[in-house]
């Protein structure tokens, strides 16, 4: 009995996948039409990509290199920059998610298609943007002589890391935002609350190692990691780019092995909650 | 609740199966959707009452290969909650349902056009929402064009399209996505006569391919002459199922009988449109059948006796009879009396029957009413009249006319008038 329970499951998802992939096209064409709208009646077009990470690149360096030089870190806008990146893509990543299904009512209540393609297109679409703006990381990385790590080879695992936690986190959000138009409240402000949680302007090693709460010594920088797959993540990057280290490979593995999991729970939610969409759109 | 959808037509199986499937809604409330109202209601332990409508009750349908099913129903008998269930928009509730065979709606053209795209772009859009690959939609981008009609404007945004424009775009790539079902809203009110006969011919096309195509409509006879079955849905239950002709005929009489019923309520604010000054009167009108049966329909070509029961007390002389004849939409089509038919009543007194008989009903499908009317012979006093009186169900006939109130009667020749004796005519 189990065991046939075991091969519907199978094929359900399988089923589910081959659908999926018969609307590829559509995903693309998702893609391609959010970035041509993007850039629409701007007169830099896609150059802000490239300017907007440097605008802020500069900001920060200001801010934390010359008015608060205590925290000072050796090149530090290539730092900066190195985790600046990421993050947005991840923020971006997040907002842009957060309504990609709730604002394409009009197609989800007319036509029917797979809808997890909306939060993932959406997703693709700042990864492209992200892989653009790696441009300016790279002439940067130049500039400051930045040492390459013989472990560069490894990035586009990392990006494919973080896009399939990305992923993850946008189907369980895009979900709750058809049920609750709340959701994208109370993301603004954890997102701003991530942000100062993650060492991406300042480095982790400025964080006191332990902390006492409560009479209790706790690892704080050990645990900004375990708790924030974005700091480990960035810390990836860092150590790629900023460092010219070798990642961990267990820290790699445990980091992969969470987006994974986050990914799963996050399909497994949409799934469950998305053929409710036509009716609650 | 069980679930299947195949890509593509599975040999020997139904297109679509319905078993046992009921759809439910949750009458919406507003608030109900806030997180906030969720907490309180939590805290609080109270539970509004759950109030649950069913526009689908368990509905089994098998649908095969080629059928061309038209679905008849009032409004909110379920035909749209249908639709949707069979598209994917919806799940069931309860039931199982299997499509197998690409599903195309043609309810939403144009849904997903991007207004900054041009219509070349928004076919390659629009195409792969349907689930089309590059490869399939570079092949057909051309005959889409093609069947479109629009010319240069293809590479224009379509948010500078005129509706027509939106609207023939969406169908063609609607109807060259190959799909294996159809589902199609009305009749195609799609852009001008021309482009209509086309989009019928496209689908004759698809019935030739082996399509499956599920038509929902109002009007019977776009149903009958399209359709190889119907089905009547109603209070979200299939109420027959069948050849289109006889679904199509219970369908209509059961109309009929609900508008039989709804013009005895109506007789309670009759007194409004009844005036006269009540020295003769008709107390009943009947419309009966040749065999002198009371009937609230007749088809077309059928004998139509109107019969006026009337009642004076005291002897009235020279009254005249009248009837008028409205269709549903307030046009006046026929107003005869006996004056004009030369008929001379003299005195009446007591009770009587005065007969308007109609050979042969020119009179098109359609729902009209009757008016009754008796005046003095100068036409001067008004004795009774009653405004619709009673309301009646024309069915299709013996004619085959299908446009206007009336069948003319008349036939068609090709007559061999030659272009000299026109000029003749003309330098006359």
């Amino acid at each position: 009995m189990s065991v046939t329970i075991e091969q519907s499951r199978l094929a359900r998802i399988t089923a589910r996948g081959s659908d999926l992939w018969r609307y590829r096209e559509l995903i693309r064409n998702l893609v391609m039409s959010s970035l041509k709208g993007r850039y629409k009646n701007s007169a830099l077009g896609f150059v802000w990509s490239l300017l907007n990470p440097l605008g802020m690149m500069l900001v920060f360096t200001i801010v934390f290199g010359f008015l608060m030089p205590d925290v000072r870190v050796e090149k530090y806008p290539l730092f900066v920059l190195t985790g600046l990146l990421p993050w947005n893509f991840f923020s971006a990543s997040i907002n842009a998610g957060l309504y990609s299904v709730v604002g394409s009512s009009n197609l989800v209540k007319k036509v029917y298609f797979p809808r997890e393609v909306l939060p993932i297109a959406s997703v693709l679409s700042q990864l492209i943007n992200f892989l653009l703006a790696f441009a300016v990381l790279f002439v940067a990385l130049i500039v400051f002589q930045a040492s390459f790590s013989p472990w560069l080879w490894t990035l586009p695992f990392v990006i494919l890391i973080q896009t399939v936690f990305s992923t993850g986190v946008v189907l369980i959000l895009s979900t709750l935002n058809v049920f609750y138009r709340d959701t994208a409240m109370i993301t603004e402000v954890v997102m701003l609350a991530w942000f100062f949680l993650t060492p991406v302007v300042y480095s982790v090693a400025l964080l006191p190692e332990t902390i006492q709460v409560l009479g209790v010594a706790l690892p704080l920088q050990r645990l900004v990691y375990i708790f924030n797959p974005v700091a480990s993540l960035i810390a990836i990057y860092r150590d790629l780019l900023y460092w010219g280290y070798r990642t961990d490979v267990d820290f790699f593995i445990r980091t992969a092995l969470t987006a994974l999991a986050v990914f799963a729970f996050g399909y497994w939610f949409f799934l469950r909650y998305s053929e409710r969409f036509g009716e609650e759109l | 609740m069980t679930v299947v959808r195949r890509p593509a037509v599975e040999p020997g199986q139904p297109v679509i199966e319905l078993h046992d499937v009921s759809r439910s809604f949750r009458k919406h409330r507003d608030f109900e959707r806030s997180l906030q109202q969720r907490l309180v209601r939590a805290l609080t332990r109270r539970r509004p009452p759950i109030d649950v409508f069913f526009p689908l009750k368990d509905v089994s349908l098998r649908i095969e290969t080629g059928d061309f099913l038209g679905i008849l129903g009032p409004n909110g008998a379920g035909k749209s909650t249908l639709l949707k269930l069979i598209t994917g928009i919806i799940p069931p509730t309860t039931g199982d349902l299997t499509v197998n065979g690409r599903v195309c709606s043609l309810l939403e053209l144009g849904a997903g056009f991007h207004p900054d795209l041009t219509g070349r772009e928004n076919i390659y859009l629009n195409g792969s929402i349907y689930g089309m690959s590059r490869r399939a939609i570079d092949k057909r981008v051309e005959r889409i064009i093609d069947f479109a009609e629009l010319g240069d404007f293809i590479d224009t945004p379509v948010k500078h399209y005129s509706s027509g424009m939106y609207v023939r775009l969406g169908f063609s790539v609607a109807i060259h996505t190959d799909p294996d079902i159809l589902l199609v809203d009305e009749v195609l009110a799609v852009g001008d006569v021309n482009f209509q006969q086309k989009c019928l011919r496209s689908i004759e096309l698809f019935r030739n391919r082996g399509g499956t195509l599920i038509l929902v409509s109002h009007d019977l006879s776009t149903i009958q002459s399209v359709c190889t079955r119907a089905i009547w849905l109603e209070d979200g239950r299939i109420h027959a199922d069948g050849d289109p002709l006889n679904v199509g005929m219970a369908y209509l009489e059961s109309m009929a009988q609900r508008e039989h019923e709804h013009t005895q309520v109506d007789a309670a604010n009759e007194a409004s449109r009844r005036w006269g000054t009540g020295r003769i009167r008709i107390h009943t009108a009947e419309l009966c059948s040749a065999d002198g049966q009371p009937r609230d329909y007749f088809h077309n070509g059928e004998t139509l006796h109107i019969r006026l029961h009337y009642h004076a007390d005291h002897a009235v002389s020279g009254p005249i009879f009248g009837i008028a004849i409205h269709h549903q939409n307030g046009a006046h089509v026929a107003g005869p009396n006996t004056d004009f038919d030369g008929l001379v009543l003299g005195d009446l007194q007591g009770d009587g029957c005065v007969e308007y008989i109609v050979p042969a009903l020119p009179l098109l499908e359609g729902v009209y009413s009757l008016t009754v009317a008796i005046v003095d012979a100068t036409n001067t006093e008004t004795y009774d009249y009653r405004d619709r009186l009673s309301q009646f169900r024309v069915l299709r006939g013996a004619a085959t006319d299908r446009y206007g109130l009336v069948a003319l009667g008349g036939h068609w020749q090709l007559s061999k008038i030659n272009t000299t004796s026109r000029e003749a005519m003309f330098q006359e």
